[in-house]
């Protein structure tokens, strides 16, 4: 019994100097209430070297669980990391809402523009409603090509399940095509390493090495978006993806591929320089195809031979131009300016018409909004350029306009 | 030569009966002074401390007639006019970010918003004007200022 006793008292000893000796070796907090949440959380204490994620997200304000979830006050990763949204991404669409959203952040109403989740999960990046309807009406499963699936059901579209599909062809476009769209995983490789969800364009990719980088930008470089776009084809022979085999070494040869013609200014800018907000992250209504929502064309900077572009003066130190313009940085505008707007009244806020002599040709200065490139151009009126007015696409103004390479 | 049998005697220096009771005497107490401390940490900790409320900005000679003057430890920007001290707070009502002033007002560096020199929006995403916080002069000549009601 005294023995017993005596053992027990060692025990109680040894585990209760080992538990303060762990304790003592644990991490020192480093504590930070962030402004929006004021609860305090931890996460500095081993992610004090990461840089802040952009200017409109100090980490002062945000800190790190209002986006990325998590446990705030653990001091182990595996606790920690243990209710973090999206993994390592809380913008993935499946946990978008409660990471970005909100009516003040990213969910709020068109009318303040910040429905921009709303207007990315009904977009043909997310859905991938026109790829499937096209395969689908291919193969004889629709009798037109109107969307009626997406990856995912959403505002009428049901989801898309290849397992129920008839046509072996359908199955299989499900089993070997589906790596673009914003919820998908993509391809093994550097050339298709990308995040899922919002950071697929407003995030750099991770690196093959397994580097990451904690940025978000509104400044996207084409070569991001060639992450999906311009790095192979689809073909309907085999269903199956087949990467370009060339290996473009410089900026010309990278931007499309070999079977494309396009004319300096698509390959000298970046593809969000011509490309508006509502091509790219959608308007919030559902298409039915990439034609139906991409509509800039070489006369919405350009004009035709009868007409100059359409232009817009900013008269309100509310205009969405200026809000556009302050998150990136790359032009000075200011109430007064006239900048060029499309079909649709979208605002390009990086094209400024030029103070000109009244009665004579204007011109324009283009801004690009990933590098700092400054072209100035003129407009088709004045020029020698005989294009009709009712023929825009591209391969038109390619007959002239193309770079041979 | 000691004999083989030789039983311990009362005085000799521990024998193991003795050496076992104080080990587990001792081990009992240690354990006893361990748990001890760590109920006092237990007891002393303190959380992270919330903000203050209350700044006592110093001399209020140190801001003299027309100036305006940025104290980020607040943060706020404090102006003397004729009318007396008033302080502008330096948290933007969008989404709490810090101001920053400007040439011509105050400018929020997150999100774009702008104010007057007065702290009146000129533009969003904020849809309200500065606050004004409370800041009085007490008896030894400081200027306190209060950042709750």
């Amino acid at each position: 019994m005294r023995r017993g006793l005596i053992l027990a008292s060692l025990l109680l000893f040894v585990a209760t100097g080992f538990a303060v000796l762990k304790q003592s070796r644990s991490l020192t907090p480093v504590g930070n209430t962030p402004s929006l949440t004021g609860q305090v959380e931890y996460c500095l204490t081993c992610h004090a070297d990461l840089p802040v994620i952009s200017q409109s997200h100090p980490v002062e304000t945000f800190g790190c669980v209002l986006c990325h979830g998590g446990e705030p006050l653990a001091l182990t990763a595996d606790l920690a990391h243990s209710t973090l949204r999206g993994g390592g991404n809380p913008s993935d669409l499946t946990v978008v809402e409660a990471s970005c959203g909100g009516e003040k952040c990213h969910n709020g109403t068109p009318q303040v523009n910040r429905d921009h989740i709303q207007r990315v999960t009904t977009s043909l990046q997310a859905t991938y409603a026109g790829a499937i309807a096209q395969v689908r009406y291919a193969f004889g499963a629709q009798p037109d090509l109107t969307a009626q699936m997406g990856i995912f059901a959403i505002d009428g579209l049901s989801a898309f399940d290849p397992t129920a599909e008839a046509s072996p062809a359908i199955q299989s476009f499900g089993m070997n095509c589906l790596y673009c769209h914003l919820t998908a995983q993509p391809l093994v490789g550097d050339e298709y390493s990308r995040w899922s969800g919002c950071s697929a364009c407003h995030s750099p990719s991770p690196r093959e090495d397994g580097t990451l980088v904690h940025q978000l930008t509104t400044s996207v470089a084409y070569t991001q978006c060639d992450k999906c776009h311009n790095r192979g084809n689809y073909s309907l022979l085999d269903i199956k993806f087949h990467p370009r085999e060339d290996a473009p070494t410089d900026r010309l040869h990278d931007y499309y591929q070999p079977i494309a013609e396009f004319t300096r200014c698509e390959w000298t800018l970046d593809c969000i320089d011509c490309h508006t907000r509502q091509e790219a992250m959608g308007d919030g209504h559902i298409y039915n195809n990439k034609k139906e929502i991409q509509y800039i064309r070489c006369r919405t900077c350009h004009g035709t031979i009868e007409s100059l572009p359409l232009t817009y003066t900013i008269t309100d130190e509310n205009d969405l131009a200026l809000r556009l313009a302050f998150l990136n940085p790359k032009v000075d505008l200011k109430v007064g300016d006239t900048i060029l707007m499309t079909d649709k009244g979208e605002l390009l806020w990086n094209i400024r018409a030029l103070p000109g002599v009244e009665g004579t040709t204007p011109s324009y200065e283009l801004f690009s909004k990933a590098t700092d490139q400054r072209l100035t151009f003129s407009p088709v009126i004045g020029s020698t350029c005989q294009q009709k007015p009712d023929q825009q696409d591209a391969r038109d103004c390619h007959e002239c306009h193309a770079t041979q390479r | 030569m000691i004999a083989m049998n030789a039983m311990p005697r009362k005085g000799d220096s521990l024998s193991r009966r003795n050496f076992l009771i104080l080990l587990g005497k001792g081990s009992l107490a240690g354990s006893a002074l361990i748990s001890m401390g760590v109920l006092v940490r237990f007891i002393s900790f303190h959380s992270e401390a919330s903000p203050p409320t209350l700044y006592d900005l110093g001399l209020e000679t140190n801001y003299p007639l027309g100036s305006r003057i940025t104290v980020q430890s607040v943060p706020a920007t404090i102006i003397h006019d004729s009318q007396g001290y008033h302080a502008i707070s330096l948290v933007c009502p969008h989404l709490g970010c810090v101001i920053k002033t400007t040439s011509d007002g105050f400018a929020c560096p997150c999100h774009g918003s702008r104010f007057g020199s007065d702290g009146s929006l000129r533009n969003g995403p904020a849809s309200k004007s500065l606050t004004f916080l409370q800041v009085e002069t007490n008896a030894e000549g400081h200027l306190i200022l209060y950042t709750s009601e």
